[in-house]
């Protein structure tokens, strides 16, 4: 089951986001329809993901180094609470791939290295009507971004991929 | 999405963190090279070299011959190419920042050079701090076929498209670098030769509140 | 039309043709190659160049005294083969520096900025618009030309470019052309037999990736609104082909004044869509020169 699935840029911005709406009739063909897309409901929350992740990042970092002088990976790969687990994974390009889902299944770094490669760079990187940076102006840097991914090819290919899982 | 793709990539990134000198060139040199052979789809490079001709004939027409314009304007469209480039590079590599420069200049030359234009620069000319470096390029398929007009050969850096996409790819990956030709054989010198000059890394991001 | 049959003059027997064929696809293989990706990204970015270059040129004098000082600079290395690194560092501080300056410069917007520029410019600035269009046609033109001098040069014997009348050029463009540079044929090919072809792309391989960004999600909007929008942005892309198109035809003796080459957005099966470019492309190719070539013959 998933929840939720966010993107985050190197500026701290928050710059696709999709929430499926918990216990909504997922059997539904038309289930696309349910929960939003880049909510302005959910900015809030994405704040203080970002801002929990970065934390935590920044603590497997400094524990990285201290143990040994190889920084290689020690990025977060999952959080487990009692009731999610957050799966992520980042981008040497500073971009952060994040799915919120049931505690069922482990291992998602598959999926959002597939989103990644497969889906974020065909329909958004190669997009030339796509900007490569969400946010050129200063003032949408440190979180306070605007600009999101709203080009539909990304967004139907991305529901189709994550519609299996979805229950 | 095939399982043993996923799982070399996160078998590669633990390679990584455990070799060191000619064990890690040794390294990126078989993983640059297997996924040019076996991930890339390809195009003629004649056809590539062509049309990279044709580009600089137009800069070379429209600027009349004014060869700083013409150097200015490949970097720049190297630029915008590099910053997207890099995270087609990523996503097919899966490869993680690089820890110094010295690996860096590794997976530059026998990845990102093998996997784009099938050549392998050599890399020289540390400075002492090993923050910049030297790419030769003993081939460069960009210029292959291509004769300088005279007044060009004072001028113009034939290939400035590479130190663009060079700049815009590394810049993505948050070091801020000079990069520029000190030679090239199309100018009649002995070698072709990109100087990489780290300035610094830059500073990740911290959203508003955390600092 | 056979694959193998395509060009044959009638000297060769079909298996002759078929071995050649496979010959010439072999040798092709051998060839020297480069990443297909990195080749698309640079014809696609002759786009915003052209943006680039018109917005340097109309600018006029305010780069003037900078370029005074980088030329300076760089005279003054005139060096000799000598590979001294003192030399070469200061070298570098001159390259690395105008680097640097350019990609502070003002010619630095990012390309999709300029594409959504330029597509508000068809309005506001014609002539510059159409300037802008020109050059992209231009540089099309010039691929073309070199890219026939480059299929004769690859030695493919089943190409008999004295005896390819005006229908065999078309074919050549439609099956060697669009497949050595976009990596696929041209789907649909139609004639009048007077001169005017008609050649259909349903997946014009450049733009597959291209959809426009909104402000909001694309669901809430009027979607003819946007497929509008979109087809105006994408529109300068292409006069890249239609520039291709018409420089192998100059090449083959078409003067580019006799030949009008225009392309226009058509729909495509729902089908074939799926989250790609929602049109297919139509090039309307016409001879307008009364006289045509193997008539002259006749």
């Amino acid at each position: 089951m998933i929840y939720s699935f966010w993107i985050f840029d190197k500026h701290c911005n928050c710059i696709f986001e999709r929430e499926w709406t918990l216990g909504s009739n997922t059997n539904n063909p038309n289930a696309l329809s349910s929960g939003t897309i880049n909510s302005k409901q959910n900015d809030e929350i994405g704040k203080l993901l970002y801002g929990m992740i970065f934390s935590l990042n920044s603590i497997t970092q400094k524990l990285s180094t201290s143990i040994s002088d190889n920084q290689i990976n020690n990025n977060i790969r999952s959080i487990s609470t009692g009731k999610f687990r957050i799966h992520t994974m980042q981008t040497a390009t500073g971009l952060w791939f994040i799915l919120i889902t049931d505690f069922k299944q482990q291992n998602y770094s598959q999926v959002l290295h597939y989103i990644y490669s497969h889906i974020y760079i065909k329909h958004v990187v190669h997009n030339f009507l796509s900007p490569y940076d969400f946010a050129l102006n200063p003032k949408e840097q440190r979180g306070q971004g605007v600009k999101k991914i709203n080009n539909r090819h990304f967004i139907n290919t991305l529901e189709a991929f994550l519609q299996s899982m979805l229950n | 999405m095939s399982k043993s793709r996923s799982s070399s990539l996160s078998t590669h990134a633990a390679n990584l963190s455990s070799k060191t000198g000619a064990n890690q060139s040794k390294f990126f040199k078989t993983f640059g090279d297997d996924i040019w052979k076996n991930k890339i789809e390809k195009v003629n490079a004649e056809l590539f070299i062509m049309t990279y001709g044709v580009i600089v004939q137009q800069l070379c027409q429209d600027f009349n011959n004014d060869y700083m314009k013409i150097n200015e304007n490949l970097f720049s469209m190297g630029y915008n190419i590099g910053v997207r480039l890099i995270e087609d590079f990523l996503a097919r590599t899966a490869l993680p920042r690089c820890p110094n420069m010295i690996m860096t200049s590794e997976v530059i030359t026998k990845v990102a050079f093998k996997v784009f234009l099938n050549i392998t620069p050599v890399v020289d000319n540390w400075s002492s701090n090993k923050d910049t470096f030297s790419l030769i390029l003993v081939e460069n398929p960009l210029a292959e076929f291509v004769d300088l007009p005279h007044d060009a050969k004072k001028q113009l850096w034939y290939s400035n498209i590479i130190c663009g996409v060079l700049k815009g790819a590394l810049e993505m990956v948050q070091l801020d670098c000079d990069i520029g030709f000190v030679s090239d054989v199309l100018r009649g010198d002995a070698s072709t030769e990109i100087r990489v000059k780290l300035n610094k890394i830059l500073k990740d991001e911290i959203p508003l509140g955390e600092d | 039309m056979p694959h193998q049959q395509r060009y044959n003059n009638g000297s060769m027997t079909n298996n002759e043709a078929i071995e050649r064929q496979r010959q010439y696809e072999m040798f092709q293989e051998s060839l020297p190659k480069v990443n297909k990706i990195l080749f698309q990204m640079i014809l696609n970015e002759i786009i915003p160049l052209s943006v680039r270059i018109e917005n340097q040129l109309t600018q006029g004098n305010e780069f003037q005294n900078d370029t005074k000082l980088d030329t300076l600079g760089d005279s003054s290395f005139d060096k000799a083969s000598d590979l001294d690194n003192i030399t070469k560092l200061k070298d570098l501080s001159i390259n690395a520096k105008a680097n640097s300056e350019t990609h502070l410069g003002n010619i630095s917007s990012p390309d999709d900025v300029l594409i959504y520029k330029l597509s508000q410019s068809v309005d506001e600035n014609e002539n510059k618009y159409n300037n802008i269009l020109k050059r992209i046609r231009d540089i099309g033109i010039k691929i073309g030309t070199k890219l026939v001098n480059l299929l004769i040069f690859t030695n493919n014997i089943n190409l008999n470019f004295k005896e390819m009348d005006l229908l065999l050029i078309m074919k050549f463009i439609c099956r060697d052309v669009w497949k050595h540079v976009f990596g696929k044929q041209i789907d649909n090919l139609k004639t009048n037999h007077r001169g005017t072809f008609y050649l259909t792309d349903l997946e014009y391989p450049l733009l597959q990736s291209f959809c426009i960004e909104t402000n909001t999600i694309p669901s809430q909007l009027n979607e003819e609104f946007i497929l509008n929008k979109e087809s105006k942005l994408v529109e300068p892309f292409l006069e890249l082909p239609v520039g291709i198109i018409k420089g192998v035809l100059l090449s083959l003796g078409y003067p580019l004044d006799e030949v009008i080459c225009l392309a226009t957005f058509i729909d495509k099966p729902k089908e074939r869509i799926k989250n790609s470019f929602p049109k297919g492309i139509s090039f309307h190719v016409q001879i307008t020169k009364s006289f045509l070539p193997q008539q002259q013959k006749q």
